[in-house]
Parts: C-alpha cells; structure tokens; sequence
C-alpha cells in the first residue's frame, strides 16, 4: 500500500526550509518598505529601529520612483541580462556547431572552452578590469598604446608617413566609470556563460537524428537549409533551458558590477538596491520589492514556457 | 559519403584551425592569470615583460603574508562542503518522494522551488543581516553554510529528480515485493542506482557554493569570509599588484576548474534537468 | 495454498473510474490470465492483488484473509514485471537472495535456496554476472529465480514475455507452464496476447475498460463467447462478425463465424466473394474475402493449400452449428 504519509514527510524538510528562506526576509522587507527606517539620522534618532510607529505607507515607493537612478537601473538590468543572453545563445549555437563534429584535439579544445564557466565570478571580474581592460596597465591599454607607437613611427617614415599622419591618436576605452562599464559586464558574463550555452547545444546536437539528415540531402537539403529547417528547430529546446537558467543567474547580477564600477554608471537594480542600504533601508526595501515584481514578470514567463518541456 | 565530400576542405583545414582558434581565445583569459601570476608585480604591468619575463614563484610564496590565503581558503573549504553534506541530505529524501511518490501538486511543488532561486537575493539582504545579527550569527560559518544550502536547495532537488526519474519504478517497485522498507529503499536501491547522478549533483553544488560571490561577501566580514571575499576585497589594485591578485586569483579558481574538467558531461544533464542529453 | 478473492474490487485515478466495482475468485493452484487491449484495466487488477495500487473500494482476501491493508511484501506474493525489473547494481546471486536477505534469512539457508532456485532455471552458470551482461531470456529467468525463492502463495506475471524475441517468447511460454504443473501454486499472469492466454490460462478473465467481460476455460471462451466482444477478441485470426439481414435470417442481429469453420468452395457455397490476399503458411491457408455484402472483408482459414489468386471468384459455406448469435446488446444468444 503506498503510504501517502511518509513522501510527504520526506519532503517537508525541503519545502519548510525553502518557505521560511522565502517567506520571512520577504515578509521582513515587505514591512521595512512601509516605515522610515535608516542607519543614521541624527534629527531623527527614532527612525534607526524599524517600528511601525514609523508608518510611511507608500512614501518609500514614491521616493524610489522619483529617483532618478531607479529607471536608469531597470532599464540597465534588462539591459544586461538580454544582451549577455542574446550573445551567448549566438555564440553557442556557432560554436557548438563548429566543434561538433571530429577534428584533431576536439577533446582539448572542450576542456579549453568550458574552463570560463568554473572561474569564480569574483575573479572573473577582476581578471577581466583589471588584467584584461584596464585603459593603461592592462591588455587593452597596452595594445592601443602599441598601436600607437607603432604609427608614431611610421609618421616618421617617408612617403607614406604623410599618410599615417592623417591617423588620430588611439585612445584607449576605460570600462570602469562610464555607460561602458556595462559592457565590460556584458563582455565578462558572456565569457563565463557561452561555454555553458556551447556545453549544453553541443549535447543537444549529438543527439540529432543523423538519418533525418540523410533523408533532407536527398531531399536536396543544402547546409543552410539544414540548419535552419532542422538543426535550429531541434535546439529549441536547449535554447530555452540556456535562457531560462541563465536569466534565473543573470537577475540578480551582483559581483561583477560591484567590481567593475562600484555603480557607476551602470547600476542595475540589485546594486542600486544595495547602495540606498548603506542608510535608507526603507528605500532599499521599497526598491528590493519592485525587483521582486520584476523577477515574477520574468519568472511567470519563462516558468511557463519552459517548465512545460521540462516536466515531460 | 556526398555529405562528406562537399566539405572536405573545410572539415580538414577550416574547422580544426577554427575551432582551435575558438578555445585558445576564451581560455585566453585564464591562460593570462595564469602567466601574470608567474610575473613580478613590477613585471606584470611593463609592456617589455608582456611575454617575455623571469618566471617567479615569490607571489605563490608570499600569498600567505600578503592576503592570508589559508585562511579564507580554509572557509571556503569548510563552508561550501559542509553546505554541500547539507544540502544532500535534504534534497535526497524530497528529490525520492516526489520522484517515485508524485501528487498531483508535485510539478507545482517544484516549479515553485525553482522560482525562489529567482528571488533577488538583493531585495532580502537587509533582513537576513538584520536577522543574523539579531541571532548573533552574522560572520559566521553556521550563516553562510546555513544560506549556501538554501540557495542551492532548488538545484539539488531539481538535479536529483531528474536523475531519481531515470530508475525504472519497476525496480523500486519490485523492491516493495522483495521486502524492502523506505531507508532500504533509498538505501539499497535508490543511492547504489543513482550513485554518479548524487555525485555529479554533489560536484556541482560544491562548486556553486565556492563561487558563490553575493551572500558570502555581505555577509562576512573576518571570521567566516570566503575567497570570495578576499577577492572580492582587493579588487581594484589599480595595477599595484597584478602578480600577486593574479596568483591568489590562480589558487581560488584552479582547483575548481579542474574539478569543473571532469564532471562537464553530468554538468550538461544535471543543469538541464535531463531535458538534453 | 493462495486462493484470492476480489470483493467489490474499484478504482479511480481522480474522477476516472477505471475499473468499476468487480468480483472475482482465483483458487489455489490456479493459473489465471488476465487478457484484454492494452488500457483495459488488467495490470491495474493486478497491481492492486500485488499491493502496488491501493484500492478505491473493496477488499481482497488471500486464503481467507483481508490483506486490503497489507503492504505488499506482507501478502505472501511474488512478482514478476515486464521489464524483468532486476536490480541492476547486484549480481545474479544478489538478485535472487535479495528478498530473503530482506526476510532476514540466514546467510547459509539463503545460499542454499539460491543455488536450487538457479539449478531448476539454469542459472548457475551466471550466479556472478550481473543483469547488464545477461540476454533478455536470461534476465527473465533471473526475475523468475527471485519470485521463486521466496515460496510464495501466489506468482504475479506482468506481461513477463513482451520484451522477448518471438522465438524465445514460445520457449519461456512452455517453461512457466511447466512450471505451473509442477510447483502447483496459483498464479496470475497479465498479457494482451490471447495466444499466450488460451495455450497457458486454466481460467481466463477477459477485461475491457476495467469490466470483466467473461471468465471461463479456454475452451469456453472459444466455444461460447458471452459476448461480442470476447468473441473477437479470442481466437485467431479474428472470428468474422457482421450484423444485416443475413444475421436475421438466424434470428440473430450480429452473426459471428470463425474462420476455421468456413468451408470454401470455387463453384458454388452460400456467400459469393472475390479473393484478395491470401497468406500461404504450408500448413494452413488464410484468405481474405471481399464483395461478399456481408462484411468488408471475411477471413477463411483452410488447412492444407488451396489454388486461388487474387480477384478470383470464391464461394463460402459457415458450418451451421458453428455460428455463434448475438443479440442487440451484444449478449450470446443460445
């Protein structure tokens, strides 16, 4: 007789932990989003200990909604997480497609590839801004001041030197401060991502019906329509899941801003909601919910559409 | 094979050209870390010394003097496999209930799971330190094994479902015939069947909690700080010390990327919840 | 002993009752098949005698006892599935031993039962392997050695033989059947195949959609098909069924004759058709018949060969007392 009781028993661990982790820091930020409640303010001692004697009601939201940073943030969340998806999907499916089939090393070059994906992200952001981007010390600033060089001597050379004269100075990018700092996050997630996306089509594309292939040839298929018609169709799937877990990562982005650019420029909102908690921890909630709402927008989506072909 | 033929030339020289191509730029970067790590830091920014320098191991020899390596390694170590133990020994039990005995609302049960790995971490993180003060756990390794298990739960569960859903309930339910009580179950035949899938959810738990960057960093401050932290904490040198941040760097990340090396293939099946194989 | 009895026996799956309340008695030393389409509920009767779906409604008794609450290694039965169901990280030896080692049983006398189990399957050989490096038939046995050792009062068969090759499915066919004659003890054994049903079944139970269509002999149900349906169901090739005036004529408003009682004849007989297919076996001869009127196509079974080609004329006579009749609602009539 299959006991109805024990399955139950074996999962309430499980769900309790998960309910309390959700339900209580949520509840608690719920409440914060609805007082005055700040670290320091010497006029108003009172406001440093959250008490609903401290009823803002909506005024938190109205603050975060007046700010000006708080758009800039959204719009840079979204931002960041559809670009790095729309990059690594491409980048996957080229690559995957490329070392699928057998060549000399395949196996190395494997390794070589999904390596990113295990490097820590605190590390990956420090790698990338400072050894990698950097405008003077790093790889970056190096090569455009050897470009540099480079055509500062042959100014000098003759004949052509009236032409390389017409060149501007080079000028090296700094990722650290300016909009671009969101593409030096771009650039370092996708690194670490594609190889997840290459990994997971790869699997996907060794499982493709070889024979169905030998029938579209005959049916005089040409490599494009191939792909399109029959490859593409068959990483529907994969695409989703890659979509799908990587957005579930990418939302709460955190690390590699920090590192970039402490903010500048670029907030997304988790980090805006981490520099009002350094004093308005009422704002910082209020902003922390509209988050909440925006991962549930995204959530319900991509849940529904992918948890389906999940669950088959 | 016509298939064959048309492309010869391209399998032959383009691809494998192509694809080395391919996997030396995106392992480049590490391959970089790598190289500086073996630089001076005075080398390490000099355009002379790009490529060509004078090996050293001074920066390996004095991570512990200049970062305390050991000691946020030793965290990380204690923290991510003592998160790891836990997390399994929850997420064991659950994964085999809902794989063998489904309810009607065990797809929604883990849908569910899997939405709250989409709670932004940051719109809860005042609350959990006001609580772990509160309790007087902040900066502790209780905490962070405590969040590193929950935030990983969902993935254990999802990853050890998919694996549990592979064994024919026949098996089990032969099992059921010949005797065999719920811990013979999972103990018989449930853990010796679904070994490799437990030890690759395991290895990738394991992996995810060393380099898990948000909750370890906020909230650490000395005594339970992770390597993350200690990156984390010196990450604008502003080119002072890119030898040695490259070699304490090296020594967080290598042994994971070589752990990372041996399980990509159940890495491949465990992150998509079996969907592709 | 094992003599099994269904009382008021139901099951729903949600709102779906798939098998509504039935009875049903299985003696001791019985072998009884259940046989029906696929979906018809017999794996369903047979997982809930075995404990492995509990029951909507009722109760079922093993030698006089309610076993309804009983778990199912409890019920003194043992099971043999379709997919052989064998533990894949154990040898053959574990395999087998497993269900006494969960009793509890002594190493000494669990080795002992092992080693006569596999010496009347001829295991004996493969004692060390494991189920991965055994043949399809070999694994069968294996399932088979671990339901005998634990002395059941009961064997449960879920389709045992379908993963099988043809040729093999007839051996083991023959094997459980002898085992049958020499052990004695009751067994039921689920398939949709009435082959296997009408050469190993002492008592067959036809299902559909959860409904107990009729129980008997084998030799009953191909003589005296209660209904239509078991009627099509049982015998191969189909009995040829059709309804119209000629079924009135017997008083009857569906007729049904079995292939092998159809005489045929090129010159003259009572129903005139056109040959189509006709399946040359040596021994036999099976023609399919169209433009008869009387059916889309009729089937005839001939011993010996017979010189017809496709699009001859053909002539067919029923043997009278070989025509079974049914009423509106599909009942036998006598």
């Amino acid at each position: 007789m299959p006991d109805r009781k024990l399955p139950r028993l074996l999962q309430a661990p499980a769900v309790l932990l998960l309910l309390v982790w959700m339900l209580v820091p949520l509840g608690m930020t719920l409440y914060f989003s609805f007082i005055r409640y700040v670290l320091n303010n010497l006029r108003h001692p009172e406001w440093t200990t959250p008490s609903p004697s401290n009823w803002r009601g909506f005024g938190n939201y109205q603050f975060v909604l007046n700010s000006k940073d708080f758009l800039l943030a959204i719009q840079n969340s979204l931002f960041i997480v559809c670009s790095i998806l729309f990059l690594t999907v491409t980048l996957g499916i080229l690559i995957a497609v490329l070392i699928n089939k057998a060549f000399p090393g395949q196996g190395i070059v494997r390794v070589l590839l999904i390596s990113p994906f295990f490097v820590m992200p605190a590390v990956n952001a420090v790698l990338w801004i400072n050894m990698i981007l950097d405008p003077v010390l790093g790889l970056q600033g190096i090569a455009v001041s050897g470009i540099n060089d480079v055509v500062d001597g042959l100014r000098q050379a003759p004949v052509l030197g009236s032409f390389f004269s017409l060149w501007p100075e080079f000028e090296p990018i700094s990722f650290r401060a300016t909009q671009t700092s969101a593409i030096a996050v771009i650039m370092m997630v996708t690194w670490q991502w594609t190889p997840f996306a290459v990994l997971i089509f790869m699997t996907s594309l060794q499982s493709e019906d070889q024979q169905q292939k030998e029938a579209a040839v005959l049916d005089g298929a040409g490599t494009w329509s191939q792909f399109r018609f029959l490859t593409l169709p068959h990483l529907g799937r994969p695409i989703a899941i890659v979509v799908m877990i990587q957005a579930i990562f990418h939302l709460s982005l955190y690390a590699e801003i920090e590192i970039v650019s402490r903010g500048n420029g670029n907030k997304n909102l988790p980090y805006l909601i981490g520099e009002f908690a350094n004093n308005n921890i009422g704002a910082a909630s209020a902003t922390g919910i509209f988050a909440v709402i925006l991962a549930n927008i995204v959530a319900i989506f991509l849940l529904r559409a992918v948890g389906k072909t999940l669950m088959e | 094979m016509a298939i064959v033929a048309q492309s010869s030339k391209f399998s032959t020289y383009g691809r494998p050209i192509l694809a080395w191509g391919v996997g030396l730029l995106f392992f480049f970067p590490i391959f970089w870390m790598i190289l500086t790590s073996f630089k001076t830091d005075a080398d390490a920014v000099k355009p002379e010394h790009l490529i060509f320098f004078t090996p050293t191991l001074e920066n390996y020899l004095n991570m512990t003097q200049n970062y305390d390596y050991w000691r946020f390694a030793r965290n990380s170590v204690i923290t991510a496999v003592s998160a790891t133990v836990f997390t399994l020994f929850v997420s064991i039990p659950a994964a085999y209930a809902m794989a063998f005995n489904p309810t009607r609302r065990t797809k929604d049960v883990l849908m569910w799971m899997l939405s709250t790995k989409m709670l932004p971490a940051a719109a809860v993180l005042y609350p959990m330190i006001f609580l772990a003060k509160g309790i007087g756990l902040y900066d502790t390794h209780i905490l962070v094994i405590a969040v590193l298990s929950l935030i990983n739960l969902p993935i254990a569960i999802w990853m050890l479902f998919t694996y549990f859903k592979e064994i024919p309930k026949d098996i089990i339910e032969a099992g059921k015939m010949d005797g065999v009580n719920t811990w013979g179950e999972i103990k018989e035949i449930l853990i010796p069947l679904a070994w490799g899938g437990i030890a690759s959810t395991a290895l990738l738990i394991f992996i995810f909690c060393w380099n898990e960057a948000y909750w370890t960093v906020r909230l650490t401050t000395v005594d339970a700080a992770t390597l993350s932290k200690l990156i984390e904490g010196n990450r604008a040198p502003e080119g002072l010390f890119f030898g040695r941040l490259s070699a304490v760097s090296t020594a967080a990340v290598g042994p994971i990327v070589v752990l990372g090396w041996f399980c990509q293939k159940q890495l491949v099946q465990g992150l998509t919840f079996g969907a592709v194989k | 002993m094992g003599r099994i009895v269904l009382d008021q026996v139901s099951k729903c799956f949600g709102d779906v009752e798939v098998i509504p309340p039935l009875d049903l008695t299985i003696e001791d030393g019985e072998f009884a098949v259940f046989v029906g389409p696929s979906g018809c509920g017999k794996s369903t009767l047979l997982r809930m005698i075995a404990g492995l779906e509990d029951l909507t409604s009722g109760a079922i008794a093993i030698d006089g006892e309610d076993v309804t609450e009983v778990p199912p290694s409890k019920r003194g039965l043992a099971m043999v599935f379709q997919s052989y169901a064998l533990y894949p990280h154990m040898t053959v030896r574990k395999n087998i031993g497993f269900p006494l080692r969960m009793e509890k049983m002594g190493q000494a006398e669990i080795d002992k039962r092992v080693e006569t189990a596999s010496q009347s399957l001829n295991l004996t050989d493969y004692l060390d392997r494991k189920p991965g490096q055994l043949s399809g038939g070999q694994r069968q046995r294996v399932a088979i050695g671990r339901a005998i050792v634990r002395d059941p009062s009961a064997f449960l068969f879920d389709e045992p033989l379908s993963n099988l090759d043809a040729a093999l499915r007839v051996g083991m066919r023959l094997e459980i059947s002898e085992m049958h004659a020499r052990m004695k003890t009751t067994m039921i054994y689920v398939t949709h195949d009435q082959v296997e049903a009408m050469t190993m079944a002492d008592k067959i139970v036809v299902l559909q959609a959860g409904v107990i269509e009729q129980v008997g002999s084998p030799l009953d149900l191909y003589h005296k098909p209660q209904n239509v349906f078991v009627a099509g169901f049982i015998g191969s090739p189909k009995m040829n069924l059709f309804s119209g005036p000629e079924a009135a004529k017997h008083g009857a408003h569906t007729i049904g004759i079995r292939p092998e009682h159809t005489d045929v004849n090129t010159t003259d007989g009572m129903w005139e058709g056109r040959v189509g297919v006709a399946e040359h076996l040596g021994s036999d001869t099976f023609i399919h018949i169209h433009d008869t009127g009387l059916a889309d196509m009729l089937t005839v079974r001939i011993t010996g060969d017979i010189a017809v080609k496709h699009g001859d004329k053909i002539f067919l006579t029923p043997q009278a007392d070989q025509i079974h009749k049914f009423d509106a609602q599909g009942l036998r009539i006598e």
